[in-house]
């Protein structure tokens, strides 16, 4: 009951004119940073922060706040009109989202895609409002062994998204996990495979590889076909999702939720590797699976609500611990930090206003959201009408501005040219990216925990039998593995 | 929160009180500096590391007095990769010395051109400007389990009759392996270093149970000290710091064990690319000393968590103490022969 004595303080601040406003403000920005391929969460906060300097605490942080799960309800509209994802969280949402823009569903994915967001957002908040303090004693628990084994499970379920032949997947996982490799080794500081260049010493950049391998390659896919004038024939059937959609996409809905927000909680975890890993289990449970990457609606569904789940999820630790889990939580924490608030397990005593205040403004914006979101349905599919001539330029010279943003470093600009390149030649020989992308994410979090893991055991890799959580996951991923050997891939590999 | 409140009082006494006299002068004096044809432009605060971080912190509150005192448009601009490396190597080989590149950084940049910048470029072609603030690397124990009540030397002795058994959270090739190194090579004792990605990640890791000592900033893990979830145990510091009075120095705790250099901390700085014109520069520095003689500044530090350094705080000594502490590292690279 407490907690409903919190949410209604809450309430009671976030419903004022000017903290709504700024929460309106937020989403409308997040919604737009989404949108926008390249430009992501990380880098719109960054160039925000100074503003919220001048606001009040709890003004400033509502804003930041929704302009990061903002992001996410933005990031889906282009992965699925232009099979360009807005950010990283939205690259899986390509695959389905696409093909469905391509069969004229571009509306029903789209809402889908807003509804599973406002869906895991919502469920996510509910849960932080009764749960919050409770869940981050558990999640600080939660140790590189069992990081180790979460990531394991990770690596295998990326093993059913592979479409086509297993070997070209498998090589593409392979080559992720290599490209992962390039950097500061996180165990002992010394550089690998970087040949002496400075650029490299600090590992290859997510976001220019993703705007790269799918941004850049879609564009030079679509420079071929001069002939046609618009992306998607002329047929759009229906703006909104149908009975039978909301049947085949309220589970995976519920499931992503769930999974997009204990992702979050995880160290190292967060709205990307919810996504990938939301894809791979939807793909896994569906009951036909070969319909994913040919327009599920499952496929979009699941990771569109995950990634908002692991928002809600990632927001947790910073406020009830003082500790981010990812990059974007980090800034949130430095935003309170130049506020002169220090989060930590006192936080929510000793600062009700703020906690609660941020819990409440992440109801209300959710709901801003949606409400902002489904209307645009209709204004972002007509954006399919629009000459590629015209488009693709316009897309093209966004992305080298987002990639450029996040770290202000121009070999990030040749990096993702060279994936661009290397993606659409991967794409003719029929070679799966997304595979490559989630074995690039989860690397170098799978290699960090297992050598913490080795480095913090007296006895060695008796550890991961040692503690029972591990050793549930890692016997779960074997019984996985052991299931695909065993199940003879039907029809043979294309 | 109480001995904040007094040692934000007793800073602010010994910091501010002479120098908020001078606080009228000091728009005069930045008047007289001022270079005629500079600057025309907004000046570019570089941040070697991420926005949000301890670094970005310190750089953004003092763009806000900087603009403050000399009404000049600062843009905070954070170039980051490689733990400050890709930041460090812009500063000192493709930034413009033309005064509108500011880099805000901190001591982490000389290890990175004695052993990691293979000679591309090296520290002097950064030329510091202004001190900021400081932050002394401090060990923290657990509230539960085994080694709750243990004090640092009782968990170092436990960590010499029982190799390999402590875990102690680090950060690869960085001071915070250093300081282990010292402690090990000084004691005879022998741990099980954990490496993270940073400090934050070894605090989360000893609220949780997963390491038995963690590394880190006052600022880092105040908030779970507090909350009685971690205690700080030894500071890596020659005296104790003024919000930890009750935390021994490492070298007073470990003392009887051998070694007494455990000096290991944070020194956050202003530079300028080398080759930037004299007035400009002198500018740049009197507009930055400016601002930290302004006490509300002062105030915004210290409620980060942060303490000042008065070898450092003494803008006429400042060049030389900072050469100390260079050498000081120097040496120690060269003694554990990691630099020839």
């Amino acid at each position: 009951m407490e907690a409903v004595g919190g949410l209604l303080t809450g309430f009671g601040i976030i419903l004022t004119l000017d903290n709504l406003f700024f929460c309106f403000l937020g989403s409308l920005i997040g919604t737009l940073v989404g949108v926008l391929p390249g430009v992501g969460p990380l880098a719109a906060l960054a160039l925000l922060l100074p503003i919220t300097f001048t606001m009040t605490p709890v003004g400033g942080m509502v804003m930041l706040a929704s302009i990061f799960y903002g992001a996410m309800y933005g990031g889906s509209t282009t992965s699925i009109l232009l099979n360009i994802p807005g950010e990283a969280a939205s690259v899986v949402t390509c695959l389905d989202g696409h093909q469905m823009a391509k069969q004229g569903r571009a509306g029903a994915a789209l809402g889908i895609a807003a509804i599973g967001s406002f869906v895991a957002g919502t469920l996510g908040v509910i849960v932080m409002t009764f749960f919050a303090p409770t869940i981050a004693a558990v999640a600080i628990r939660f140790g590189p062994p069992e990081n180790f084994a979460l990531m394991v499970l990770g690596i295998v379920c990326t093993l059913f998204m592979i479409t086509g032949s297993p070997v070209k997947g498998a090589l593409m996982v392979a080559l992720g996990f290599l490209t992962a490799a390039v950097g500061i080794d996180v165990v002992n500081g010394r550089e690998r495979f970087t040949f002496g260049s400075i650029d490299l010493s600090a590992g290859i950049e997510l976001l220019a590889v993703v705007i790269g391998l799918f941004g850049v390659t879609e564009v030079l896919n679509n420079v071929e076909r001069v002939v046609k004038s618009t992306l998607v024939a002329e047929r759009i059937r229906g703006l909104w999702p149908t009975l039978a959609d909301w049947k085949a996409s309220w589970r995976p809905m519920l499931r992503g939720s769930g999974l997009g927000f204990v992702l979050g909680l995880v160290p190292g975890g967060g709205p990307v590797t919810a996504s990938f890993m939301s894809y791979a289990l939807e793909k896994r449970l569906s009951a036909h699976p070969d319909g994913f990457g040919k327009g599920a609606i499952e496929g979009v569904a699941g990771p569109e609500s995950a990634n908002n789940a692991a928002v809600a999820g990632s927001i947790i630790p910073v406020l009830s611990l003082g500790i981010p889990s990812n990059a974007v939580t980090a800034l949130l924490l430095g935003a309170l930090v130049i506020h002169g608030v220090q989060p930590g397990p006192l936080f929510i005593t000793q600062r009700p206003d703020l906690f609660w205040g941020i819990v409440a403004s992440m109801y209300v914006g959710n709901v801003l959201l949606l409400l902002l979101n489904l209307p645009l349905v209709g204004l972002w599919v007509q954006f399919l009408r629009i000459p590629y001539r015209v488009l693709f330029p316009v897309v093209l010279l966004l992305s080298i501005v987002g990639v450029y943003s996040a770290n202000k470093n121009v070999f990030d600009l040749w990096v993702m040219l060279g994936f661009g390149v290397a993606g659409y030649v991967l794409s003719k020989l029929k070679y799966d990216l997304a595979p490559f992308v989630i074995a690039f994410v989860l690397a170098p979090l799978l290699e960090q925990s297992l050598r913490q893991s080795l480095a913090m055991s007296p006895d060695g890799a008796m550890i991961f039998i040692q503690r029972p959580g591990t050793a549930l996951m890692l016997v779960s991923s074997a019984l996985l593995v052991a299931l695909m050997v065993r199940r003879k891939p039907k029809g043979g590999s294309r | 929160m109480k001995e904040n409140t007094i040692a934000l009082a007793l800073l602010s006494a010994l910091l501010v009180t002479p120098a908020a006299a001078q606080n009228g002068d000091a728009k005069a004096e930045l008047a007289r500096l001022k270079p005629g044809d500079f600057p025309t432009a907004p000046i570019e605060y570089t941040v070697v590391y991420p926005a949000g971080g301890g670094m970005d912190v310190t750089a953004r509150l003092l763009a806000k007095y900087v603009e403050k005192w000399s009404d000049h448009r600062i843009i905070v601009n954070n170039r980051t990769g490689g733990a400050g490396m890709v930041g460090h190597a812009y500063l000192a080989t493709q930034a413009k010395p033309d005064g509108y590149t500011v880099g805000i950084i901190a001591n982490l940049m000389w290890g990175d051109a004695m052993l990691r910048a293979q000679g591309r470029w090296t520290y002097t072609d950064l030329e510091p400007i202004g001190y900021l603030n400081s932050d002394a690397l401090t060990w923290i124990g657990p509230t539960e389990g085994p080694y709750k009540d243990m004090s640092v030397k009782q968990l170092v002795e436990t960590a010499k009759d029982k190799p390999g058994t402590l875990r102690v959270a680090t950060v690869p090739g960085s001071m915070w392996d250093y300081l282990i190194e010292q402690v090990e090579a000084n004691t005879g004792a022998k741990v099980l270093r954990v490496p993270f990605q940073g400090g934050g990640a070894g605090i989360n890791a000893l609220a949780g149970g997963n390491v038995d000592i963690a590394q880190g900033f006052y600022s880092e893990f105040r908030g779970l000290a507090d909350a009685g979830k971690v205690r700080p145990i030894g500071v890596a510091a020659s005296e104790r710091l003024s919000f930890l009075k009750d935390t021994p120095t490492m070298n007073e705790a470990l003392g009887g064990l051998g070694g007494n250099e455990y000096q290991w901390f944070v020194i956050r700085f202003a530079v300028v690319p080398k080759g930037t014109p004299e007035d400009r520069k002198a500018y740049l520095g009197a507009a930055i000393r400016a601002a930290m003689k302004d006490p509300e500044l002062v105030a915004e530090y210290l409620k980060a968590g942060v303490y000042f350094d008065p070898k450092l705080t003494d803008a006429a000594r400042m060049q030389a103490n900072l050469n100390a502490y260079v050498e000081a590292e120097r040496a120690f690279y060269v003694k554990t022969g990691r630099l020839k």
